[in-house]
């Protein structure tokens, strides 16, 4: 009797018991991100007089399982700025192609003008606002490091809301409890952002990836780390945490084997 | 022309008796009004270059370009009507566009060419119609090295199943020409236009199938070609354009481009420097360059 | 029940081995995503006989952590250069820093047209209610901000609008917005409004006379929004790092930055 085109594949009632409704959901309402997925932790930036400094590390996590483990999160754009992910990997992904397409499309026109690290930001910001405004959010929060229209160094934050700030040091996630501290004692404000060397920048942006690897426990020793200057990007993107140091471990109490 | 007259003219898609489609031969007519355009498979790149006539003394030098780029790796230039020009450019991004969207990786030229081609043969089937006035030269550079795939997070496993292969060959220069019928070929030198039969008779003594002209050359030998085929239509001012496409070591870095002015400069000034020399030593000439064959087979 | 009344034979008469009609999960999904957040921090804006004040601290914060030093919720509206130097209206915004963001593009491009298309600057009147049109716009998913307009009226005089995130507003003497609103304000009550203020000796009960208010001067004023300020750093962990005050006269608007505790 199972001619009618809802009962095809489905399960008797009468022989299984009341089919479940709740995977059935046609007429439900349209489901939105509601959460990550597969997520990268923190991110980790720093201005220095001729550029910026910025670090990921390499892994991509499935809740707590470090699922993916050589996944790039710095993304270059143009040659002139770097994009840095934290959040859901797929939506990175999405926003990679489209900023892919608008590198395209902006050389459509022979102008020879590219989009400078301040328009990219703009950009990813409006995008990420106008989808958190449709309910639909991109899980992100991203750091925008390059130079702006002066040619000075930029770096921005923009996030799944929407919301935008910039700062001589950024860090996203856990970062922004472990690394940004870290960075700020480096570089309180522009001025002294505006001292430090390259050696500076990197010796405190490689600190941060350290500690946030110590106590990050959705962190690896595998990171990618850019710099960006008016001589274009340097990115490597199979760094290895160097000088690690456990000796601390021992000397933890208050949990763990050391209760007291 | 045995067309006239005969009604078989009169729509676009109707065959004559002896299976001609005259519509189709019109719209070459108008290509072969149109200014030269030329492009250059070098070894290491791609040359597109035009003889851009200047119609108005208003017009602003180096304004109003007429080599257009349509994905990253790959440029368009067009004899005939310019605005059907416009259009073939308009859906050639598209047609790279979508392509990203569905297979996350450029198209490659040969795609490129051939969705083009179904694209331009589709206006010779319907009297709702007409076919495109152009001619099209696309040339592109497809990636000589493995490329990731867009928005590719990993680099997946290095060796085993599903490893890299070991020495596996990728990509490299194409140029493909495109006419208003639909069909399209592949060419190591092609060249469209007024000028054409000219400028293919300087391509063919370039010996481009066996791979030897570098970029560099190519640019300059594609100057001359253009200087040489507006003998044709010595009576009418001209502009240069020309763009380039190189490897992912040389100058462009796999993109299209335009060339440099300081190159482009320099390129005009040989060409220009070759043909006053023509002129007083036409027969030393003859015996410099060997005469080589038709080199124009794929 | 309503069963009885349905025309549907489907539900009603001899039935199949499971029930047709498509039945879909109980009760709507809840979303887990909030499109809101604070971003802390404090406004304040008082106007006097010839000129506005605007003032706004330039933390950024999400819960307790400071994401920048230096974000402005103090801008200039409505000037025809990307520096906005001749620009005659200032918004502030503090709450949900991306709609803040979102509302001073809105209202700026809605003013510059104005001023394109009229060929004179919006008077702080006409945008005042231009920006209570745009909130209540958003009446059903508000930009989660309170906003302050400030201008120089018809007659020259100090003009601020104040509004809640639909659209409800009012001009006053002046308003503290924000994080520490709630500090500032009573000071501002008893120093700006006078409130509490009797003169000494003027009798008990109905017979106690208030201070006459008198508008203040520019200095006084300046000194005021520092101290108010001041006093919300030390008490309020959202507010700090430095001041910002827009100050919009006859001849234009002056721009003053202040550190404030960075703790």
């Amino acid at each position: 009797m199972n001619h009618l085109p809802q009962a095809w594949g489905r399960p008797r009632d009468d022989y299984y018991g009341a089919y479940d409704a709740s995977y059935f959901q046609s007429n439900g309402p349209n489901q939105h991100t509601q959460q990550p997925i597969v997520t990268g932790t923190s991110v980790v930036a720093l201005k220095f007089k001729d550029g910026v400094v910025i670090a990921a590390d390499n892994l991509a996590s499935y809740g707590s399982l470090a699922r993916f483990t050589d996944v790039k999160r710095l993304r270059t754009f143009a040659d002139t700025s770097v994009v840095g992910f934290g959040g859901d990997v797929s939506d990175m992904q999405y926003l990679d192609r489209l900023l892919n397409s608008l590198d395209t499309e902006e050389a459509y026109t022979s102008s020879g003008h590219t989009l400078n690290a301040r328009n990219l930001h703009i950009y990813l910001s409006k995008v990420l606002y106008k989808r958190r405004s449709d309910f639909n959010p991109l899980w992100n929060q991203v750091l925008v490091a390059g130079l702006d229209e002066e040619k000075k160094p930029f770096l921005a934050s923009a996030d799944l809301l929407g919301t935008t700030f910039s700062a001589p040091s950024l860090a996203t996630g856990f970062g922004a409890h472990l690394a940004q501290p870290l960075l700020r004692k480096v570089a309180p404000d522009e001025e002294a952002a505006a001292t430090l060397s390259k050696e500076q920048a990197l010796e405190a942006v490689k600190e941060s990836m350290k500690v946030l690897f110590y106590r990050d426990a959705r962190s690896m020793d595998k990171y990618s780390i850019a710099v960006v200057t008016k001589e274009g990007i340097d990115l490597k993107e199979n760094e290895k945490l160097e000088n690690q140091s456990w000796a601390f471990a021992d000397q933890i109490r208050g949990y763990g084997t050391q209760v007291n | 022309m045995t067309s006239i007259g005969t009604g078989y003219d009169l729509t676009n898609s109707v065959f004559s008796p002896d299976g001609r489609n005259f519509q189709v031969e019109y719209a070459v007519k108008a290509v072969e009004n149109g200014g030269t355009s030329i492009g250059i498979r070098c070894k290491d790149g791609v040359v597109l270059a035009v003889e851009k006539v200047i119609t108005s003394k208003l017009l602003k030098p180096g304004a109003n370009k007429r080599i257009a780029t349509i994905d990253r790796h790959m440029g368009v230039v067009s004899s005939g009507l310019v605005p059907d020009g416009r259009h073939f450019v308009s859906r050639a991004r598209d047609e790279a566009a979508s392509w990203r969207q569905v297979y996350k990786t450029p198209i490659t030229t040969k795609d490129l060419a051939s969705r083009m081609g179904g694209y331009l043969q589709a206006y010779t089937l319907y009297s709702s119609v007409r076919p495109f006035g152009i001619t099209a030269i696309v040339a592109g550079w497809d990636s000589e090295v493995e490329l990731p795939v867009d928005g590719e997070v990993g680099s997946g496993p290095s060796i085993g199943s599903g490893g890299k292969v070991e020495g596996k060959k990728f990509g490299g220069p194409a140029l493909y020409m495109i006419e208003p019928s639909g069909l399209y070929w592949g060419y190591y030198g092609a060249a469209t236009g007024k000028g054409r039969q000219s400028a293919k008779a300087e391509l063919e003594k370039l010996d481009l199938a066996s791979g030897n002209l570098s970029l560099q050359d190519g640019v300059k030998e594609a100057a001359k070609i253009i200087y040489i085929a507006h003998a044709d239509n010595k009576d009418k001012e001209f502009e240069l354009e020309m763009t380039w496409i190189s490897n992912l070591d040389g100058p462009t870095k796999g993109r299209h481009e335009e060339v440099p002015k300081d190159i482009l400069e320099e390129a005009e000034r040989l060409a220009k420097k070759e043909l006053e020399g023509d002129e007083d030593e036409e027969e030393t000439k003859e015996e410099d360059k060997p005469a080589d064959g038709d080199k124009m087979e794929e | 029940m309503a069963a009885m009344f349905s025309q549907n034979p489907l539900m009603n008469g001899p039935n199949y081995s499971f029930n047709q009609a498509p039945v879909t999960a109980a009760g709507n999904k809840e979303h887990a995503f909030n499109p809101y957040t604070d971003n802390g921090g404090s406004t304040l804006a008082i106007s006097g006989s010839d000129f506005a004040i605007l003032a706004g601290d330039t933390r950024s914060t999400s819960g307790y952590n400071i994401n920048t030093r230096y974000s402005p919720k103090v801008f200039k509206i409505g000037g025809t250069t990307s520096t906005q130097d001749d620009a005659t209206l200032v918004l502030s915004v503090v709450g949900f820093a991306a709609d803040g963001e979102a509302l001073k593009e809105r209202l700026d491009a809605i003013v510059k047209m104005y001023r394109y298309q009229h060929g004179k600057p919006m008077s702080v009147k006409a945008c005042a209610q231009r920006l209570s049109t745009i909130l209540y716009g958003k009446r059903f998913f508000p930009y989660y901000v309170h906003a302050i307009l400030g201008g120089l009226d018809e007659e020259g005089r100090g003009a601020i609008y104040s509004y809640d995130p639909v659209g409800s507003y009012e001009r006053e003497q002046c308003r503290a917005a924000g994080a520490a609103a709630s500090l500032i304000m009573p000071f501002l009550d008893n120093q700006v409004n006078f409130k509490n203020q009797y003169i000494p000796g003027s009798g008990v009960g109905h017979e106690l006379q208030e201070r006459e208010k008198i508008p203040l001067p520019r200095n006084e004023v300046e000194d005021l929004v520092k101290d108010a300020f001041d006093s919300a750093v030390e008490r309020h962990i959202e507010v700090g790092d430095g001041l910002q005050m827009l100050i919009i006269t006859k001849d234009g608007i002056e721009e003053k930055y202040l550190p404030l505790k960075k703790d």
